[in-house]
């Protein structure tokens, strides 16, 4: 550690720009995590939406009702009229569209809001649907299935996009701690030299700089992970209950067992990338 | 590398780390250059054919003009450097032949002392000496105790802490002295080590050579200054045309025409 200590503004500059790296892995991460949440979230609402045709009277209406209450796996059904659709959407759009004040009540269609317990499989599910779609008084069934799916595809996208920014951050791990690493090497050259003079084996001699590899790239993710906590506690207070109204989730950071991949990750980046940059000590 | 924890682990012998020495090296020469030939530019050599025995615990001056080979020769001898042809014997074992992981090793068991000290000047007098001792995996403990009193040896007691780097250039040698001799090594090799010092600091720097090799070391001293060769009476060698040729003590005059002043 004492050169480590000796040299200690080469390795904060070294350990700065690793915690810029892996702040950009991280944030990804975080995405990542909470758009996973949201799809198992919405993937098990559980509802779906029967859409009534404009000629269903209230009778078939309440037929309807009472049998879709006596399918297994439905656990509760609630009629929205025309009317109230209008308002319900109203409520929520003519605050930022004012033009659709002007549409008529009627292109607002009349549904049956369906609450479908969590353990209905999705093959059931899309049996029941094809069933409602025959009914004459039902117009369609939306299930959002599409919107999970396309949440699904995002999910995995980010996914990937984390894989790709894994490989740029594992690049620019291994040129930040190799450069930092050969810097430290030329600069304690004769260190070096009086190590292999007294009878230091190679590994006696590269065993600190890999230390201060292993430290740097740990102490960059961890800095990482601390810089992005402090930011997500920072702007929470101010956007989850906006979000929790939106899509029905409050963000949630990254999971102890990421966080901790994350520095053991960079740990063993930065003692592998050390290794290689001194593997050659020169001779003595 | 085994942890040191005995006395007896420091004996040369034992600091073999691989296959062990003979144990009948006690009994030979400590060093014996059979035909050795170096050369660094083809149709130039430094060494041609050198043969040289070394005894245990004597005191040798290598002498000879600029270029005549010492400290190539003192290169072979630490594997800075390897022999083209020929063989040198260290307690028994020819140093040519050894791995490149055996090199540490061998230097385990020799002192090395610089014309340029060799010191890490941002470490302190401490760190330069104990530095040898940490290689060998001896305890915090022993460390402390033994840095201490080669310190006291040398002259620098108490200067432990001081930044290497503040020092003169004879106390900086008194320290490069103290880091060689700090793990009782079995050969103790001097390449001009007088070099960058005064006439005065050389004399006293000699003087502690001298000591040392009272304790029973064995020491090489490289060397062109013919000064020093008329302080103490010592066997000398001279390399001359790439060989070496002895200098009987007591008839150095005869050789004055060879050697520089």
């Amino acid at each position: 550690m004492r050169g480590l200590l000796r040299e200690w503004r080469l390795h904060a500059l070294s350990i700065c720009s690793l915690v810029v790296a892996f702040a950009c892995l991280g944030a990804a991460l975080l995405a990542v995590v909470n758009l996973d949440v949201l799809e198992q979230r919405w993937a098990h609402a559980g509802r779906a939406s029967v859409y009534l045709k404009d000629n269903a009277n209230q009778r078939d209406i309440e037929a309807l009702h009472d049998a879709l209450l006596q399918v297994p796996h439905i656990v509760g059904v609630r009629y929205v009229s025309s009317a109230e659709a209008r308002v319900e959407f109203g409520q929520r759009e003519l605050e930022n569209h004012g033009e659709l004040a002007g549409l008529p009540v009627d292109a607002f269609p009349s549904s049956l809001e369906i609450d479908i317990a969590q353990d209905l499989t999705d093959a059931d599910l899309a049996d029941i649907v094809a069933k409602m779609r025959e009914l004459p008084s039902v117009d369609d069934v939306e299930t959002y299935r599409t919107w999970t799916d396309r949440l699904a595809k995002l999910v995995r996208g980010g996914v990937m996009a984390s894989a790709l920014l894994t490989i740029v951050v594992l690049g620019a791990v291994f040129a930040v701690v190799g450069s930092t690493m050969r810097l430290a090497l030329q600069r304690r050259r004769t260190e070096v030299e009086v190590l292999r003079l007294v009878g230091a084996t190679d590994d006696f001699v590269r065993k600190p700089f890999v230390l201060e590899g292993t430290f740097e790239g740990g102490a960059g993710a961890l800095g990482a992970v601390g810089l992005l906590a402090a930011l997500f506690f920072l702007v929470r207070g101010h956007v989850d209950a906006e979000l929790a109204g939106l899509v029905g989730i409050e963000p949630t950071f990254l999971p102890w067992f990421v966080a901790l991949g994350m520095v053991a990750l960079g740990a063993m980046l930065g003692a592998v990338a050390a290794l290689l940059s001194v593997r050659t000590l020169g001779s003595v | 590398m085994p942890p040191m924890e005995s006395p007896e682990r420091l004996r040369p012998m034992l600091r073999a780390g691989g296959s062990r020495f003979s144990r009948d090296a006690a009994s030979r020469p400590i060093l014996v250059f059979e035909g050795v030939h170096k050369s660094y530019r083809r149709g130039c050599p430094v060494l041609r054919g050198m043969d040289l025995v070394i005894e245990r615990g004597e005191f040798v001056f290598v002498t000879g003009p600029s270029g005549a080979g010492k400290s190539t020769l003192l290169r072979l001898l630490y594997r800075a450097e390897v022999v083209d042809d020929g063989r040198i014997l260290f307690l028994g074992r020819d140093v040519a032949k050894l791995r490149e992981d055996a090199i540490p090793f061998l230097r385990r068991n020799m002192g090395i002392v610089f014309q340029d000290f060799k010191l890490v000047t941002s470490w302190t007098v401490y760190e330069n000496i104990a530095i040898v001792l940490e290689v060998l995996g001896l305890p915090p403990r022993l460390i402390r105790t033994r840095v201490a009193e080669v310190l006291d040896r040398v002259g620098l007691g108490g200067r432990g802490e001081d930044r290497a780097g503040i020092l003169s250039g004879g106390e900086q040698q008194r320290v490069a002295i103290a880091r060689a001799i700090v793990g009782e090594p079995a050969l103790i090799l001097a390449d001009e080590p007088t070099g960058n010092l005064d006439p005065q600091l050389a004399v006293d720097i000699l003087g502690l050579f001298g000591e040392i090799h009272e304790t029973g070391a064995t020491v090489l001293f490289a060397t062109h200054d013919r000064t020093l060769l008329d302080v103490c009476s010592r066997r000398v060698v001279v390399l001359d045309g790439g060989r070496a040729m002895d200098v009987p003590e007591g008839v150095a005059d005869e050789y004055d025409n060879r050697l520089p002043l």
